[in-house]
């Protein structure tokens, strides 16, 4: 079947519309929870902020969590709502492969952003004294209540 | 789904035929996210470097915790929520519109793609509030030994750690008359702002409730560039999308793609929209999770 | 140019795509030469203007050459010229490095990216592929438009009253962030970085439509490995910077708004004449690690383009298949990938973490194998080969030798030990200047000796074109040999007098015969541009469809193709375009079936 408009396509993906609004629903509630999931996360990490002595590590792995749950909805908006679930595998793979060098782009930059603050702590004294936050009042929020603000 | 024996079939790669079964301009409109991911991906990736270069960043649930109309109640997370989810229904809503486009259901695309519009203009609403809020907001910050009010802005930020009982105490003894007046208003309704501005420093200070005055030092710079650059520039994202929204509503309203048998523009525009809404996915993990 | 205008054929068949289809109708004009949609004028108008930046960033650098060569001298004319830039004759400093900073980037971007792919992916996707235009033509005039702007911008900024950007090509902030650091740091920086920004959409806008023309567009029977090499070469040119020219975008518009905004992306500690900036947490090292991941592609962006039609060259001329066509494939493919995971060896010395230096090393010298692999493949090609030493396949010759030579000296300064000794030395300027720039432009005059019949259905004049291959070959040696010396000597780049350093006293007479050369390749080039639009109009005519019994499908169009390309149908291809020499044929094109009794290639 030649589409109408463009003799490049060789054919035309059709859906009928039972499936369609099914996986349009289904998809829309998995963002929504995954969200919530996120939020609530988002509050515990707060939480454990607030405590006396907050366990980096397992801020650590909540924050591993949430990035992992991103990824998931990258992967629902990009496969269902952008359709390309529904292309063929290898113009799914020439999205794909290329956003694989995120990978180096991202370890190489953070590596050096760390290095970065380690060199600095190491050589520049003042640089470590007047930005690290003092142990017992750090960055941790003891309080309750909202820092002063105005509306 | 007839075809999935004819995917098998054609000789994708031979020539004279699209490799992906795909149209050119959705190819380039897929190749050009991917460019733009490129762009979003560089912002994000040199904010997490800074970040880690930094001895110190704020606390997401500390700087987003307002709410429009909530006055000084603790929200954390609240309204980038109600913007998160603002984004992901104008998404559904696009996908609809595109359904209805392969339909050539007109009535449907100008329907959904309606709501698609409503959702990005209050998307962008949400974001001009939260902005507002930041910019505008005073904030108790220890500057060499005295309190200032400063807000949210690419060249301050007001978000650094919190400085400890004494130092307040003392730092509010070389703090200008004005600022301390502003700090009693805060801790202090029931008094004018005349009346305040009429008492002495001690008296001024002698109000003040040091216990629930937050008083931080001053936070690393970089967090509001990188927070006003981001957003700003997926905002205007959203808004190009908007435009292209309301262009392709007007095409739409006046048959173009009806005469011209297809609704393929509108894909297209999808895509852009679910773009945004990824980057956006993406942002929110940035600066208000992690 | 007249004559492709009068054999218009107009035989443009309902173009591929109908929902803008262009029927037969009299051209105008403005819509024929000036906001034309045929691919083929929009590749000369892109190779047009990149030969007027040539000359300009050409002559800067024998303007800064002067300087070098002969520091002690005056030359009244350049006051004359240049005004104050040139106070009684001797460039002053703020010259020398906006001089240095123009030539750089307008030869990087301006000339070999815009310049080369610009002008033979447009001139040859369509054609090689079996394509009536590119995918969009609209976007394809805008490509050319936006590199016009960006053109016409970093054009003015050399004209302002404080002088054009001089931060060098690579921009670093604090200094290119700071407008009190200097005058070229006012408005020069400022139309520096709105000429690349625009530069970006342009090379945008090209990119993703050669990609989708290569993908889609492709005529019956061309399969991805029935293209020749120089489709190959500017399809992964476009993949390079469609995915690596966004992220100098960002880098550029975070130093816009350090510039203008206040921000602290880049800048921190500062104290600039006495007074003490509030910026801080910035880091300047996130600057070239955005730069560099921009720039290190770059130079496979202007190097591949030049490797494919290399490789089309040398196989046309030697009358032999291309020697391993799909390990020539692989390696650029390879040379594609790696190019986007080495970009921080430009970076050794910055206080990158050596750590995570070691490893850039290693994958850095990793791209020596595809490239040995492709210098071996263009050797065998030859060897053996029935060679015609036309202008272009001197060329394409000259660019192997250029490359193996520039390359070898990449191993050095890729290695982060010898880095430390050679960095921001003359070594630099050697190496990068053979392999990228001299190498790069060989490829490009290859192309236009070899494809000038087919954009104006005339020769170029054969006898300049030999003198102008040897002057340039010896002079691109001499000029940048030396130079190697120089730099192990410890001898900095970019210095504006260098009579400070008895050390280097010893190289006195080299800088001057260094500027005698550069002076005279200078003028051959000049002879070249000549030679190019003399030919234009007076240039022997084309009598034959295929000049140089190539099999490549450009060449089964008629001499002055029209916009639509081929009269009839699209020809369909039944083999790979490098059956040389095959059973006893010199060539047998790619249209022609594959006979029965045709022997396996």
């Amino acid at each position: 079947m030649q589409h109408p408009a463009f003799e490049e396509v060789s054919f035309h993906h059709h859906t009928d519309d039972d499936t369609f609004y099914k996986k349009v629903k289904k998809t829309t509630i998995l963002l929504s929870i995954i969200t919530v999931i996120e939020l609530a996360i988002g509050l515990i990490i707060y939480n454990i902020h607030k405590g006396e002595s907050p366990n980096e590590l397992l801020v650590l792995m909540f924050k591993g969590m949430v990035c992992i749950l991103t990824l998931a909805k990258a992967y629902y908006i990009v496969s269902v709502f952008m359709h390309l679930g529904d292309e063929i595998r290898n113009m799914v793979m020439t999205i794909v492969v290329p956003l694989l060098l995120f990978i180096w782009f991202i370890t190489a930059f953070i590596w050096d952003g760390n290095s970065y603050r380690n060199l600095r702590n190491n050589y520049d004294k003042h640089f470590q004294e007047t930005t690290t936050p003092a142990k017992g009042h750090g960055h941790q929020d003891k309080h309750q209540d909202p820092p002063a603000g105005k509306q | 789904m007839a075809t999935t024996a004819q995917v098998h079939q054609t000789k994708w790669w031979s020539g004279g035929k699209s490799p992906f079964n795909l149209e050119y301009g959705k190819l380039m409109m897929w190749y050009f996210l991917m460019s733009d991911a490129f762009t979003f991906g560089a912002f994000l990736i040199s904010y997490g470097t800074i970040r880690f270069s930094q001895n110190f960043w704020p606390d997401p649930n500390v700087v987003f915790n307002a709410f429009p109309g909530a006055g000084h109640a603790n929200l954390p997370l609240a309204f980038v929520s109600v913007m998160t989810f603002i984004l992901i229904i104008s998404s559904v809503t696009m996908v609809l519109a595109v359904h209805a486009g392969h339909k050539n259901d007109k009535a449907g695309v100008v329907k959904w793609l309606g709501w698609t519009i409503v959702g990005g203009a209050a998307f962008l609403g949400c974001q001009a509030w939260e902005w507002h809020h930041l910019i505008t907001g005073e904030h108790a910050v220890l500057v060499d030994g005295q309190i200032d009010l400063i807000g949210q802005t690419m060249r301050a930020n007001p978000w650094g750690s919190l400085v400890p009982h004494e130092s307040v105490a003392a730092a509010l003894q070389k703090t200008p008359h004005e600022t301390l007046v502003a700090l009693a208003h805060q801790s202090n309704h029931a008094l004018s702002h005349e009346q305040l501005a009429a008492m002495t420093d001690q008296q001024l200070v002698n109000t003040i409730n040091i216990d629930a005055l937050h008083v931080r030092s001053k936070g690393p710079v970089a967090f509001g560039g990188y927070f006003y650059g981001i957003t700003g520039f997926h905002g205007f994202h959203v808004f190009s999308g908007v435009v292209i929204n309301i262009v392709m509503l007007k095409m739409t309203q006046n048959n173009v793609f009806q005469n011209r048998g297809h609704y393929l523009m509108i894909e297209k525009a999808g895509l852009y929209w679910h773009f945004v809404d990824l980057v956006w996915v993406f942002v929110f993990l940035c600066f208000y999770l992690i | 140019m007249s004559e492709t205008s009068t054999i218009h054929t107009g035989a443009v068949h309902a173009v591929h795509h109908g929902d803008h289809g262009h029927g037969h109708h009299e051209q105008s004009f403005i819509s024929k030469y000036i906001f034309s949609m045929d691919h083929k004028t929009i590749g000369k108008q892109f190779l047009i203007t990149g030969i007027v930046w040539a000359i300009v960033g050409g002559l800067f650098s024998v303007l800064f050459r002067l300087q070098l060569g002969f520091p002690d001298q005056t030359f009244p004319i350049l006051e004359t010229f240049f005004g104050h830039w040139a106070k009684g004759g001797q460039i002053q400093p703020e010259f020398y490095y906006g001089l240095v900073t123009i030539h750089g980037t307008v030869l990087v971007f301006f000339v070999l990216t815009a310049g080369l792919s610009g002008t033979f992916a447009n001139l040859l996707i369509p054609l090689q592929i079996g394509a009536r235009d590119m995918a969009s033509p609209f976007m394809n005039m805008l490509s050319y438009w936006f590199f016009f702007l960006a053109s016409v911008v970093m054009m003015s900024s050399i004209f302002v009253h404080t002088g054009p950007a001089s931060g060098g090509w690579t921009m670093y902030p604090p200094l290119s962030a700071l407008r009190q650091a200097g005058d070229g740091q006012k408005i020069g920086t400022d139309l520096w970085l709105i000429a690349m920004a625009l530069f970006i959409v342009s090379s945008l806008l090209g990119g993703l439509n050669y990609i989708s023309t290569i993908l889609n567009m492709r005529t019956k029977g061309m399969s991805m490995t029935r293209l020749p090499l120089p489709i190959w070469a500017m399809f992964f040119t476009a993949v390079l910077g469609v995915l690596s020219f966004p992220v100098l975008l960002s880098g550029a518009i975070l130093l816009i708004f350090d510039r203008n905004l206040g921000t602290s992306f880049y800048l921190s500690d500062i104290v600039i004449n006495g007074e003490i900036l509030p910026n801080e947490g910035g880091s300047a090292i996130l600057y070239q690690h955005l730069f560099w991941f921009l720039g290190h592609p770059e130079v496979y962006i202007i190097l591949l383009p030049a490797m494919g039609m290399v490789s089309e060259i040398l196989s046309v001329n030697a009358r032999k298949p291309i020697f391993g066509y799909m390990a020539m494939l692989g390696s650029m493919f390879a040379i594609a990938i790696l190019a986007f995971l080495v970009w921080a060896h430009h970076m050794f010395v910055t206080g990158l973490n050596p750590f995570l230096g070691s490893v850039f090393v290693l994958l850095t010298l990793l791209i020596a194998v595809p490239s040995a692999i492709k210098v071996f493949n263009w050797l065998t090609t030859l060897w053996r080969g029935n060679i015609r030493f036309t202008p272009a396949a001197l060329f394409a010759i000259g660019f192997v030798s250029l490359f193996i030579s520039g390359g070898l000296t990449g191993i050095f300064l890729g290695n982060s030990t010898i880095d430390i000794h050679l960095h921001d030395t003359m070594f630099v300027v050697a190496h990068f200047h053979i392999v990228m720039g001299v190498a790069s432009f060989f490829g490009m005059f290859a192309g236009v000796y070899h494809w000038f019949p087919k954009m104006f259905g005339r020769y170029m004049n054969n006898t300049l074109g030999y003198i102008h291959f040897w002057v340039t070959m010896a002079g691109a040696y001499l000029i940048f040999w030396p130079m190697h010396y120089q730099g192990l000597a410890g001898m900095p780049r970019r210095y504006l007098d260098k009579r400070g350093w008895v050390s280097f006293n010893q190289f006195t007479d080299l800088d001057k015969m260094i500027t005698v050369v550069s002076i005279i390749v200078f003028a051959v080039q000049l002879m070249f541009v000549f030679n190019f639009f003399y030919s234009i109009y007076k240039g022997r005519r084309v009598m034959t469809q295929n000049p140089w019994g190539a099999n490549s499908l450009e060449w089964t169009t008629p001499i002055n193709p029209g916009h639509g390309n081929w009269e009839g149908e699209i020809p369909e291809v039944h083999r790979w375009p490098y059956d040389y020499g095959k059973d006893g044929r010199e060539f047998i094109p790619q249209t022609e079936p594959v006979g029965a009794n045709e022997s396996k290639h």
